[in-house]
């Protein structure tokens, strides 16, 4: 028994009210199986049909009561089922959404989005399935028992001696099934994003001139799915065989065993009978929690892996901070910040700074130096391992609270483009501008001559459905959002980096008066970009080695300056 | 139809001596748990007639018996069969989606959403194995019974063989039929709305970083749990049907014993049958109904398996034809690229991409694009790599136009482009992409030449390590590092550098530059780049505007010529 399912709301009811139905089914099963012997019976000691009617018409109606009750059951469990799924795909979708990129990445965006829509409903079928299983299971077999015990003490020793035995079996079976999955579950995952990964990358594989070849990796890969598939299934299968066997065997051995009492007179014909079409019905939910058992697994573990990323660290969603729209007087301090990745790798240390107002902040640094992350950490994308930030003498934790990102404005050097018309696109952020507003933004934006040239104009589809844009198309994309947006924390990923530099130049004329009345920060290897800051951080190996002016770290050699000339060094003129 | 032919029949028939089995199998355990069933009654009553000795019942004790263990083997048989053929089956669609995608790759990304991929890869090909485990077994296995079932009672008494038959009809025939037909619409508007869900979720993972900062989340959180909620809705509604179906047939199925009841009473007092038949015809009712009753759930999922298919259909349609060389041109370590008046549109545009573009490569020369984005530099890279044709003109790489190498080409010219992928799997495998035959020393070299050699060795797995999803464990610059490694185990003449070094720090861009230079001194080199580091050391430099060439020479040439061109440097000195 799973014990989460009763953690679940409203599952007690249900359960309750089930378990009534199910025990409804089993006293309907009784007189099911005594009126029907009775007919048969009688007519097998000669009496007319006509005679034998009325308990065949009783037979009828208990069979309607039984599988009126089933119905019922089906029917409560369903419901339930549903509910709860979605609800558990809401808080799937909710964490995900705060767990944010970063994390997503980690998991795998196919495997969640996979979870979310295939684990869920896989959920709900092991949910919708298992309650009136485990119910018949726990009540069926126990009324029947009784009964054929009170007609037959032979028999319902019999029935008593093998469910048990059936049980173990389906519970040992279930643990080797169980640890086979759990061999498994890595190749499993591997396996099953191998096909996604390889689509996503067919692009690549081209260029390598390996898509043919690769072809044969997925042959191999989707035939070892196949094999541990099989592996698995052949387990969950032994374990129905297991059940299928007994379940038959002991049917057999009760009607030989009646037989031959019958033939020796110890046991009448009405009350064998009755026993012999209560059999089946005594086993079956055993046998059904069986079958079901392989199919429901996957619903099971699906469950599992949803409560693990539920039960994932993220912000308290309680407990925010709340912190002072950001003007021209506002400070924020950054002190002792550690940021480490998994592998108790130090990404970035001993962070301390102070920046206020309407400052512009460049991060520089060679790669892998700690710019991604410091955006990381100011965007709220990831929280500090140890250390305080504050921001107008207010302590946070971390920039993971809405109400400093909704000041935010975050540039990458990929920007998201939305399969959606560029007019959804550039209101992603402020979805209620009109379109004389993004017109506009996208005038600033330098993008008017690209959307003439679209039959569609602004209604034109853009992104993986659409049309494909070039990365200073994107990028402009991104500006003319910004541009709508009246938010006053810019954030720059290495926004230019990929542009041609006719490009960059003519954007960057557009974006120097939008940096204006703004605190900035800009993380780029351009440099030229540093002459217009206030204020240049210089990372080195996941810290701040200098700070100042470009013009006041020109003066000293040291980090910045060998930046400069390692530039300069590529282009000797 | 032609669905079930293109992609079920083939399947059938490849397998066909596991499908038979299965079937065979299926019908077998049927009949077994009937058989059972039958026997026993007969048994139970011919005992309480109380024959001399046990052995008058011999046989159908032993039959009991066999028919008890029977259902079990053949079910365990039949399941394993059946899984193993279709799994099978499965792993070739696989295959077979991947044969029709990848020709198409370069056109990939605008032609499908990946979430319509994703859908497809995980709803479809998955869903797939229902046909057969879900609809083509139980049905045929279910007219096998349906058929033995009749055929056995005609013996005793055809009249009401037939009736009877008639009644199992509603079971094999009428209800399948009218569930599908009441069904069919509601679950294809299932389907739609599920790939709707997963477009639209694809879509926002990809882009959380924006939800998030826009502080729509919830927004988004809502709108989608709106949609769920509807799909939801939907599925209720046919699990109810479900369940309401099942009650009806279970009436029905107890109308059909007690008329067989009523039969086998009327017989024996006729003295058509003997009356020990009584049990064993009434009990033997259910079992045979058991086996019929998951044929209505087993035709009504055919609509959803067309939506399937009909995705996977829209996707075949687009695969060009296979070109068939007439002989396969000889690869060569030297390549020589001649371009006269090339020019190419795209269908639908009114400018040329490219126009009377005329340049000639020869083996070894190092050659530097520039151009805004839009100046055709793309273009010229695809008709390079022959994945389109020249709308006018030629492109000769040895005296052949590059489509004529077919998938050869790509031994001739290797690209490192902007966003390269790095596969969910190890450093290792990833650059041996490049060259599956390569040494762990060769690995180890060109590890060395992209500078990666000290922090790849510096992790705990080494090469071993794991990428995570596109390479998040790997900072852009290190990533492009790895790419770079697989291109150089690849070693082809021509290499097309599709602006390597964006997002490198100026330190490791200029080291990585010289890199490729050293690393590819006898290769032809195509070097599109944004800015100028490095470009001193090219042999020619190219600037692209509208598809014609705006601007060439040496960087010399240019330096002491052209003033845009010096303007543009000072812009790049920073």
């Amino acid at each position: 028994m799973d014990k989460q399912l009763l953690q679940y709301k409203g599952s007690k009811q249900v359960m309750a009210l089930v378990g009534v139905l199910t025990l409804g089914q089993a006293i309907s099963i009784i007189i099911q199986a005594l009126y029907l012997s009775k007919a048969i019976t009688m007519m097998f000691q000669g009496s007319t049909w006509q005679a034998a009617l009325p308990a065949l018409l009783i037979f009828l109606a208990a069979h309607l009561m039984r599988n009126f009750f089933q119905w019922g059951k089906e029917r409560l469990a369903y419901r339930f089922a549903d509910q709860t799924a979605l609800s558990l795909q809401q808080q799937l979708v909710e964490k995900t959404f705060e767990l944010g990129p970063r994390s997503v990445g980690k998991h795998g965006s196919g495997n969640m989005i996979t979870l979310i829509l295939e684990g869920i409903p896989q959920f709900k079928t092991y949910v919708q399935l298992f309650i009136p299983r485990f119910l018949s299971m726990a009540i069926i077999p126990i009324t029947l028992f009784f009964y054929v015990f009170m007609m037959d003490g032979l028999s319902g020793i019999i029935l008593a001696v093998v469910l048990p035995i059936l049980i173990v079996f389906l519970i040992l079976l279930g643990y080797a099934a169980q640890r086979q999955m759990d061999a498994q579950l890595d190749t499993y995952k591997l396996l099953s994003r191998h096909f996604v990964d390889s689509l996503r990358g067919l692009v690549t594989l081209k260029y390598l001139g390996r898509s043919k070849a690769h072809e044969k990796a997925i042959e191999n890969v989707s035939n070892k799915y196949r094999i541990a598939t099989n592996r698995t299934l052949r387990v969950a299968f032994l374990s129905t065989f297991a059940l299928d066997f007994f379940t038959s065997l002991s049917i057999a051995i009760i009607a030989v065993e009646l037989g031959v009492r019958l033939i020796n007179g110890n046991i009448g014909l009405e009350p064998a009978l009755a026993i012999l079409i209560l059999a089946p019905d005594y086993f079956a939910p055993v046998r059904e929690l069986g079958n079901d058992f392989h199919a429901t697994m996957d619903g099971k573990e699906a469950g599992e892996e949803i409560r693990g990323i539920l039960a994932e660290k993220t912000v308290d969603r309680k407990d925010l901070p709340t912190v002072p729209e950001w003007t021209a007087n506002s400070e924020m301090k950054f002190e002792a910040i550690m940021k480490k990745a998994d592998e108790d790798r130090v990404i970035l240390k001993d962070l301390d700074f102070t920046v206020n107002g309407y400052q512009k902040v460049g991060i520089v640094g060679t790669s892998g130096a700690g710019k991604s992350t410091l955006i990381d950490l100011l965007s709220g994308f990831t929280q500090p391992s140890s250390g305080s930030i504050s921001v107008d003498d207010i302590k946070v934790n971390h920039l993971s609270f809405p109400d400093w990102q909704n000041q935010l404005t975050y540039i990458p050097q990929h920007p998201t483009i939305f399969s959606t018309s560029v007019l959804e696109n550039i209101r992603f952020y402020e979805p209620t501008a009109t379109r004389e507003e993004v017109a506009e933004a996208v005038r600033n934006a330098g993008l008017d001559d690209l959307i003439h040239s679209f039959p569609n104009g602004l209604d034109e589809k853009i992104g993986q459905a659409g049309r494909t844009l070039s990365g200073g198309e994107e990028q402009r994309i991104a500006l003319a959002r910004l541009l709508l947006q009246n938010r006053s924390i810019l954030l720059f990923d290495e926004p230019t980096a990929h542009l041609d530099i006719e490009t960059e130049h003519e954007i960057k004329q557009t974006m120097l008066p939008m940096l204006e009345e703004k605190l900035v920060f800009f993380a780029t290897h351009r440099l030229h970009w540093m002459k217009e800051m206030d204020i240049i951080f210089v990372f080195e190996h996941g810290e701040i080695v200098e700070v100042g002016t470009h013009e006041a770290l020109l003066e000293k050699p040291g980090a910045y300056t060998r930046l400069i000339e390692a530039q300069r060094r590529g282009i000797k003129g | 139809m032609k669905l079930f032919q293109a992609y079920i029949a083939p399947y059938l028939k490849k397998y066909k001596k596991a499908m038979i089995a299965t079937i065979l199998l299926g019908t077998l355990a049927l009949l077994s748990a009937a058989m059972l069933t039958f026997t026993s009654g007969y048994l139970i009553s011919s005992a309480s007639l109380q024959p001399e000795t046990i052995l008058l019942l011999y046989v159908p004790i032993v039959a009991v018996r066999t028919f008890g263990l029977s259902r079990a083997v053949t079910h365990y048989l039949e399941r394993l069969a059946g899984h193993n053929a279709v799994l099978k089956v499965l792993s070739e669609m696989r295959v077979k989606l991947y044969r029709m995608l990848e020709p198409q790759a370069l056109m990939i990304r605008s032609r499908f959403q990946t979430g319509d991929l994703l859908g497809t890869l995980a709803d479809d090909i998955e869903h797939l194995q229902d046909v057969y485990i879900r609809t083509i077994f139980p049905t045929v296995v279910g007219l096998c019974l349906f058929l033995y079932a009749t055929i056995m009672l005609a013996f005793f008494d055809w009249i009401f063989a037939l009736w009877i038959a008639l009644c199992l009809g509603v079971f094999v025939f009428v209800y399948p039929f009218y569930s599908l037909y009441k069904l069919k619409k509601h679950q294809i508007d299932a389907k739609k709305q599920r790939s709707h869900l997963y477009r639209s979720l694809t879509d926002a993972i990809f882009g959380i970083s924006d939800w998030m900062i826009s502080g729509r989340k919830q927004e988004f959180v809502d709108g989608f749990m709106n949609d769920s909620k509807e799909s939801h809705a939907l599925e209720t509604k046919l699990a109810y049907w479900n369940q309401s179906r099942a009650f009806q047939l279970q009436l029905l199925s107890g109308m059909i014993l007690v008329m067989v009841g009523i039969w086998a009473g009327y017989s024996a007092e006729q003295g058509d049958i003997i009356p020990a038949y009584i049990a064993a015809f009434t009990l033997v009712t259910l079992p045979i109904i058991e086996g019929l009753i998951p044929l209505s759930h087993a035709i009504e999922r055919i609509p959803a398996y067309e939506e399937s298919l009909n995705r996977i259909e829209a996707i075949r349609k687009f695969v060009p034809e296979e070109v068939v060389f007439e002989k396969e041109i000889e690869l060569s370590k030297q390549a020589d690229i001649e371009i006269e008046y090339l020019s190419y549109r795209y269908e639908g545009e009114k400018n040329d991409a490219i126009y009377q573009l005329q340049l000639s490569i020869p083996h070894g020369q190092k050659l530097a694009l520039l151009g805004k984005s839009g100046a055709g530099k793309s273009t010229l890279l695809q008709i390079l790599q022959g994945a389109i044709e020249p709308t006018s003109g030629t492109v000769k790489v040895n005296g052949y136009a590059p489509i004529l190498y077919g998938e050869n080409i790509h031994n001739m010219v290797g690209v490192l482009n902007q966003k390269p992928y790095l596969f969910a799997t190890t450093v290792e495998n990833n650059i041996r992409l490049g060259n599956q035959h390569a040494t762990t020393e060769e690995i180890q070299e060109v590890i060395r030449k992209v500078r990666l050699d000290d922090y790849i060795n510096s992790l705990p797995d080494g090469l071993q390590t794991q990428m995570e999803e596109t390479g998040q464990r790997f900072s852009g610059g290190e990533r492009q590092r790895i790419a770079l490694a697989r291109i150089l185990l690849q070693d082809t003449p021509i290499v097309i550098l599709d602006e390597p070094t964006i997002g490198l720090d100026p330190v490791t861009e200029s080291e990585l530059v010289e890199t490729i230079l050293s690393t590819l001194q006898d290769k032809t080199i195509i070097w599109i780049t944004h800015h100028l580091t490095g470009i001193e050391q090219m042999d020619k430099v190219l600037f692209l505007d509208k598809g014609q060439i705006s601007m060439q020479g040496t960087h010399e040439e240019l330096m002491a010529m052209n003033t845009r061109y010096q303007q543009l440097y000072l812009l790049d000195r920073g």
